[in-house]
C-alpha cells in the first residue's frame, strides 16, 4: 500500500476532475478520467468521490487538488 | 515526433438521411490553423453554403474543441460553436466554458463534430466513443434545458457531457441558446434556433480513449511551473471562493445566503460556476446551477426588486433557453409600444412588466411557445420591427444588428465602459456576443498602467504598444488608449486561446501568455511552434473568420439603430 490516507471533503469538490487526470496520467500516460482510480461525481449539491480497488494511496491526485477537497497524512509506521 | 493532443478524428451526422461517418483529422489542418476555434472556423468555411437560411437543414452546426482540451493544462475545456445564426443571418462564432462536454468530446476520439441535415421527429445525438447513435428524443422534447440534462445523465450515467436545448430553441425563437452541461451558454444569436430546427434536442457524449501529449518530459516540466505559479497567486482563494463577485462590494450580502457550492469546468482550478439553493421565502429550497452567481442577479437592474424572485426569474429564463438581455429589451420595447398605443391592449393581453415575476413567467413562456404576441417577440426586435413598421422604430432601444449590445445607451453595463468588447460588438457581422473584442477583458476605465504589461502577455510587439498607448512616454499628459488599434491583438489573443482550448475568463487567461502557449502547443501536439508562427496562424484564422463572413454575405439589422428624438 501506498504512503498515504487521503482525507476527502466533499463539500470542497468542484467536480474539475484535476485528480482524475492527474491519475489516469500517471498510471496510463494519458489523461483519460475513465481509467483513474478516483472517481468524482458532482451532481449539483450532491458529489461522490471514491477510490477504486487498484488505488495505492500515493497521493498525487490530492497534489493536483486546488480546492482541498483532498487532503494526504502520511502514514505512521507502527512499532509492533 | 509524435502527435499528441488531437483526438484525431472528425465526425460528420446527417440528421436527414441519419448518416453517421468518422473521417480521420487532417493533421496539415492543425498545422495551419491550430485546432478548436481555429479548426471549427476552417471546417465551417468549408460546410457552410452561402445563400442557405440558418434554419434550413443544409447549414451546417460544426463543433470544436481544441488540442488542449482534456488534458490537465489549467482550464482547458473550451468548446466552439460556429454556424449561421438566425439573428443575423450570418456566420456566428460561439464559445462556452465546456464544463464535462470537451474533455468528454475529446475522449470518444472526436476533435469536431459536423451536424447537417434535419430528423424527421426530435432527436438527441449519442456519441459514446465509436458508439454513435442518433436516438429518438420524444419524451425530452418540450422539457426545459437543465430537465432534459439531467434526464439524460439520469439514463446514461456520469461523467458525460451534455449539450441541450429548452422550449425556446424547440420554437426557434431567434435569441434562443444552448446550454452546455446545463449551465455554461451557447451562442447568442439564436445557436438553440439552429438546433431546434434539426429536431435536435441534445448532443450527449462519453469517453474513454484518452488524450495523450507529444512531449511528455517538456509538457510535464512546463505545466509543473504553470501550477505552481498559480498556487502562489495571491487571491486565488478569494478567486475560488468568490469568483466575479469579488469585484462586488455587497458579494457576501448577496451571496453568503445562497451559496452551496462552487463548480468548475475540466481541468480548472479557479471553477467560478455555481450551485446555490434560495434559502427563504416563496421560493425557498430552489436550487439554481448557474455559469456565474453574479448573472443570477441582473434581473435586479431590470425592474426585480427581490433576490430570490430574481433568481427564479433566471430559472425560468434558463430552463426556456432564452437570452436574458434580449428578454428583458423586448419586454421593455413593447411595453412602450403599448403605452404609445402602437400595440393595443387587446393584442398585449397580459401586463408586460418587467418588476413582475409573474409577468416575466407569462412573457417567457409565450415568447418560448410563440403564443400570440409571443410569437412575433419570438423573432427578436426585427421581428417586433417588420411587424408594427416604421411606428414603431423611435420606440426601440438603440440596437446592434438588430439585438441589444451589452454595453451602450440603454444596453446591460454602463456606456462609458467602452473598450474591446463594446467596439467588437460593433464592427462583427453577428452582432453583440460575449466573444466580441476578444471578450471584456479589456475595458476602458481600467488603470492604463496595467495594460503595457498584458499587452506584453499577449505577444503584442513593443512598437505596437507605443501606439495602443501612444502618450506612454508622457506620464504628465492624460493617457490615452487606442480601442481600435488594440481590438487587432485582443481577437488574436482570444484566438490563441480558443484554438487551444483555453478558458479566456480573466482570472484564467492572467496565467497565460502567448510565448507559454507557444511552447504548450508544441509540447502536447509535436508541432513546430514559436511566437511568430502562432501569430501568423492566427492571422490565417482571423482572416479566413472574415472572408466567412464576406462569403456569406447578407446579414440583417443596422449597425446602430439611433433612437430618435420623441417629439
Ligand atoms: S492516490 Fe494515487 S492511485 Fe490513488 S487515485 Fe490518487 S493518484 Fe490514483
Ligand atoms: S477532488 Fe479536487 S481535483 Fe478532484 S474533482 Fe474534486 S475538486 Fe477537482
Ligand atoms: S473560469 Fe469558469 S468558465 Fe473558465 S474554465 Fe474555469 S469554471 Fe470554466
Amino acid at each position: 500500500m501506498g504512503k498515504y490516507t487521503i482525507q476527502v471533503y466533499t463539500e470542497r469538490c468542484t467536480g474539475c476532475l484535476r485528480c482524475e487526470l492527474a491519475c489516469s496520467d500517471l498510471y496510463t500516460k494519458t489523461f483519460n478520467p475513465s481509467k483513474a482510480r478516483i472517481q468524482v461525481t458532482a451532481t449539483g449539491l450532491d458529489c461522490m468521490i471514491r477510490f477504486t480497488g487498484e488505488c495505492n494511496y500515493c497521493g498525487v491526485c490530492v497534489d493536483h487538488c486546488f480546492y482541498d477537497a483532498l487532503q494526504k497524512e502520511e502514514k505512521v509506521a507502527v512499532n509492533e | 515526433m509524435n502527435r499528441g493532443g488531437f483526438a484525431g478524428k472528425v465526425l460528420y451526422v446527417d440528421l436527414t438521411d441519419e448518416e453517421i461517418k468518422q473521417e480521420p483529422l487532417d493533421f496539415s489542418l492543425c498545422e495551419k490553423f491550430i485546432g478548436g476555434l481555429g479548426l471549427t472556423v476552417k471546417l465551417a468555411y468549408d460546410n457552410i453554403e452561402p445563400g442557405n437560411d440558418a434554419l434550413s437543414p443544409e447549414n451546417p452546426i460544426v463543433l470544436g474543441a481544441g488540442p488542449f482540451v482534456g488534458t490537465n493544462l489549467p482550464a482547458t475545456s473550451r468548446v466552439y460553436a460556429v454556424t449561421k445564426l438566425p439573428s443575423s443571418g450570418t456566420i456566428g462564432w460561439c464559445g462556452g466554458g465546456g464544463m464535462n462536454f470537451g474533455c468528454m468530446l475529446k475522449n470518444a476520439g472526436f476533435d469536431h463534430v459536423i451536424i447537417k441535415g434535419r430528423a424527421q421527429k426530435p432527436v438527441f445525438l449519442q456519441i459514446f466513443d465509436d458508439d454513435v447513435q442518433i436516438l429518438d428524443a420524444e419524451s425530452l422534447w418540450g422539457k426545459g434545458v437543465e430537465e432534459t440534462t439531467e434526464a439524460l445523465w439520469q439514463e446514461f450515467g456520469r461523467p458525460a457531457g451534455v449539450i441541450a436545448i429548452g422550449r425556446a430553441g424547440e420554437n426557434k425563437v431567434v435569441f434562443s441558446m444552448a446550454y452546455i452541461d446545463r449551465l455554461s451558454t451557447l451562442g447568442r444569436g439564436g445557436f438553440g434556433a439552429v438546433m431546434g430546427s434539426k429536431n435536435l434536442k441534445a448532443v450527449i457524449v462519453k469517453g474513454s480513449q484518452g488524450i495523450e501529449v507529444a512531449d511528455r518530459k517538456r509538457y510535464r516540466a512546463l505545466n509543473k511551473d504553470f501550477l505552481q505559479t498559480i498556487r502562489e497567486y495571491p487571491y486565488l482563494k478569494e478567486w475560488q471562493e468568490l469568483g466575479m463577485f469579488k469585484s462586488f462590494p455587497m458579494a457576501s450580502e448577496l451571496y453568503d445566503p445562497i451559496k452551496k457550492r462552487r463548480i468548475a469546468c475540466v481541468s480548472c482550478p479557479i471553477g467560478d460556476k455555481d450551485v446555490v439553493e434560495i434559502p427563504d421565502g416563496e421560493y425557498k429550497g430552489l436550487v439554481k446551477c448557474t455559469t456565474s452567481a453574479t448573472n443570477l442577479f441582473t434581473p435586479l437592474i431590470h425592474g426585480l426588486s427581490d433576490y430570490r424572485e430574481s433568481i427564479k426569474c433566471v430559472t425560468i429564463l434558463d430552463e426556456y433557453g432564452l437570452d436574458k438581455f434580449e428578454f428583458f429589451g423586448l419586454m421593455g420595447f413593447v411595453k412602450n409600444l403599448g403605452d404609445q398605443g402602437i400595440i393595443s391592449k387587446d393584442q398585449l393581453e397580459s401586463e408586460v412588466d418587467s418588476g413582475s415575476i409573474q409577468s416575466i413567467e407569462t412573457w417567457a413562456g409565450k415568447i418560448s411557445n410563440r403564443e400570440g404576441l409571443g410569437d412575433i417577440m419570438a423573432d427578436g426586435f426585427n421581428g417586433i420591427l417588420k411587424h408594427f413598421g416604421e411606428g414603431a422604430v423611435p420606440y426601440a432601444p438603440p440596437l446592434v444588428r438588430g439585438m441589444l449590445p451589452y454595453a451602450g445607451p440603454g444596453g446591460s453595463i454602463s456606456w462609458n465602459l467602452f473598450g474591446t468588447m463594446e467596439l467588437g460588438q460593433v464592427l462583427d457581422p453577428r452582432g453583440p456576443h460575449v466573444g466580441s473584442g476578444g471578450s471584456p477583458t479589456y475595458f476602458a476605465k481600467r488603470p492604463l498602467e496595467v495594460f503595457p504589461r498584458h499587452l506584453r502577455r499577449m505577444g503584442v510587439p513593443e512598437e505596437t504598444i507605443a501606439r495602443i498607448l501612444p502618450r506612454l512616454d508622457s506620464p504628465d499628459q492624460e493617457q490615452i488608449l487606442n480601442v481600435g488599434r488594440l481590438l487587432k491583438y485582443s481577437h488574436r489573443w482570444f484566438t490563441i486561446l480558443g484554438s487551444m482550448g483555453i478558458c479566456a475568463r480573466a482570472q484564467i487567461n492572467r496565467f497565460y501568455n502567448a510565448a507559454l502557449c507557444a511552447d504548450l502547443y508544441e509540447a502536447v501536439t509535436g508541432i513546430e511552434t514559436d511566437l511568430e508562427k502562432l501569430r501568423k496562424r492566427v492571422d490565417r484564422v482571423w482572416t479566413l473568420l472574415r472572408m466567412d463572413f464576406i462569403k456569406n454575405g447578407k446579414y440583417q439589422g443596422r449597425v446602430w439603430q439611433k433612437r430618435r428624438r420623441l417629439t
